[in-house]
């Protein structure tokens, strides 16, 4: 069995993004659709927090690990 | 900075990411889901990192049966986007032949012209610079930022031609909106026949429909009513009424917000064609190794774009409304820069400016796809993505494929989905042997193929129609199973 790295959670992390767009969007009562501070919550998170959160989390979790120094 | 310039241009051909702004504008959420794909699928793609020695050799370094298929894929990425290319010739009054003529020939002397080979980061930072000055300009005369904007976009009550409109104006073809359906009337609309013509309509009187044909003369005008449907004759050029709603376009600001997310298995459908695309186009033979600063930039530039993609979209519907009329098609993202904010000459030069963005993203595209192709050829020294006589047969090929209009982004897909199928399973789960991957990327190319032959026939809903809209949704499980059956009965 393969280990589960940093760059496992990174993936784990980007596919609950995308699985919280489609949760959101089927929320009763029209939650998606409740506007704050101008935007929909829907277009909040599908065209600004996701989009944002994701770029954090790859810059965090899915680059290579630098090459160890010979002194290490 | 090589790499992450390829993969950015790989991915984000203009096929692919001006079918954002199309999307947004048609459907809020579907077109959100795109972009948000788009953006975090590759990421996923990249993160997914299987073991350099899996991936170099079931992957395919080396071995045909992938350099045949992301050949095909990227004859079909420049067809879908030099057919873009002949579009926005049509869309601006030129010859489609133009419009195809200089994009793949200016393609092909990259390929040709050895100097001019490893210019993709350059390229692509000519794409974004003239891409965000047109933006800029345009959030600057219409005083509203993008939030402000998407606020006003959604409290209007209806999409209107505005006065200034060459719909209004001048009258253009109906053939440039594209598309088979008749026009839909939702209230009363005066039509003028500039040059005269014959005008079909069905026409509903009361309960009782009725199909008619006017000859009209020069000038001539008629009136529909709402629930009248107009014929779409390509060569009859007409004008619209000024401040009436836009036939095709959302009733309302509010129901175009408001639109959420409903049906799921296309959104899987879309998912999934993207993730085994992404995995064949990126990963597929090569060892993808990106430090921080790297993955950085991929995602930073991925954002940008997405961000690009939104605004235009919500500026779009805000200042030319009248790109809506009948449906969108993405070469009508070029009229943002609309004559509602801007007059001549400023409407021409930032449209002037935005066609350099496309060329330049476009010739971007090519560069970063031959040079990934190059990457499967260790033994010839990447050749095959410098062979002048080869590319210039994809280039021709495509190029005299692009002279029949056909929809990019549909292009896009069916290019990312068969890829997918064929090499995708395989490179995300490496078998130990080659011939396992190859067995399952060819079983899962058929499954594509028999799900794309679906689409010809015209399925309905539910879990046929998606299979059909996204034969990737089919086709990747299969291969995927018969990898893992491979697996399990060593």
């Amino acid at each position: 069995m393969r280990p589960v790295t940093h760059r496992t959670a990174g993936v784990v992390l980007l596919s609950l993004l995308l699985a919280g767009f489609l949760l959101l969007g089927a929320l009763p009562n029209h939650v998606s659709s409740i506007r704050v501070g101008g935007l929909s919550l829907l277009w909040w998170y599908g065209g600004v927090l996701a989009p944002v959160i994701g770029v954090l989390v790859a810059i965090r979790w899915l680059a290579d690990p630098l090459p160890t120094s010979r002194d290490e | 900075m090589t790499s992450v310039a390829r993969i950015l241009a790989v991915w984000l051909t203009p096929a692919a990411l001006l079918a954002v702004p199309a999307a947004v504008a048609t459907s809020a959420a579907d077109g959100l889901w795109l972009g948000l794909t788009l953006l975090l699928v590759p990421l996923i793609t990249l993160g997914l990192s299987a073991r350099g020695r899996d991936a170099a050799t079931a992957g395919g370094r080396g071995a045909l049966f992938p350099v045949v298929i992301l050949l095909l894929a990227v004859g079909v990425l420049l067809w879908a986007n030099i057919a873009l290319a002949g579009d926005v010739a049509v869309w601006l009054g030129r010859p489609r032949w133009q419009g195809i003529a200089i994009t793949a020939a200016l393609g092909w002397l990259l390929t040709a012209w050895r100097p001019l080979r490893k210019t993709a980061p350059l390229l692509l930072a000519i794409a974004l610079i003239a891409a965000a000055v047109p933006l800029l300009q345009i959030g600057w005369a219409s005083g509203l930022g993008p939030i402000a904007a998407w606020d006003r976009v959604a409290t209007q009550s209806s999409f209107r031609f505005p006065p200034s409109s060459s719909w209004v104006t001048t009258g253009r073809e109906l053939g440039l909106a594209r598309g088979r359906a008749p026009l839909v009337f939702d209230e009363v609309h005066r039509l003028t026949a500039p040059a005269g013509g014959t005008v079909r309509a069905r026409t509903l009187d009361g309960t009782r429909l009725a199909d008619i044909e006017w000859t009209l003369s020069p000038g001539q005008v008629i009136t529909l009513r709402a629930g009248d449907e107009l014929s779409r004759r390509p060569s009859l050029r007409l004008r619209f009424e000024a401040d009436k709603h836009v036939p095709g376009a959302p009733p309302s600001g509010v129901a175009w917000a408001d639109d959420r997310p409903r049906r799921w298995l296309p959104r899987v459908g879309l998912l999934v064609t993207l993730l085994v695309g992404s995995a064949a186009l990126l990963r597929a033979g090569l060892v993808v190794r990106l430090s921080r600063d790297g993955v950085g930039f991929v995602a930073g530039g991925l954002l940008i774009a997405l961000l690009w993609a939104e605004a235009w979209a919500v500026y779009a519907m805000l200042n030319a409304p009248d790109v809506l009329l009948g449906g969108i098609t993405i070469e009508r993202l070029l009229e943002l820069p609309a004559p509602t904010l801007f007059a001549e000459p400023w409407h021409r030069t930032l449209q002037g400016v935005l066609l350099v963005a496309a060329l330049a993203a476009f010739l971007a595209s090519t560069v970063a796809l031959r040079e990934r192709l190059g990457a499967l050829d260790p033994t010839g020294g990447g050749e095959i993505g410098r062979d002048p006589g080869l590319w210039a047969g994809l280039f021709g090929g495509a190029a005299l494929a692009s002279l029949w209009p056909v929809d990019p982004w549909a292009l896009t897909l069916l290019a990312l989905g068969g890829a997918g199928c064929a090499l995708g399973p395989a490179t995300l789960a490496p078998p130990r042997r080659a011939v396992l991957g190859t067995t399952a990327g060819v079983f899962g190319l058929v499954v594509f193929a028999a799900g794309a032959a679906l689409q010809l026939r015209g399925a309905g809903g539910g879990l046929l129609g998606a299979v059909a809209a996204y034969p990737a949704l089919a086709g990747a499980p299969a291969g995927a199973l018969l990898l893992w059956l491979g697996r399990t009965r060593r």
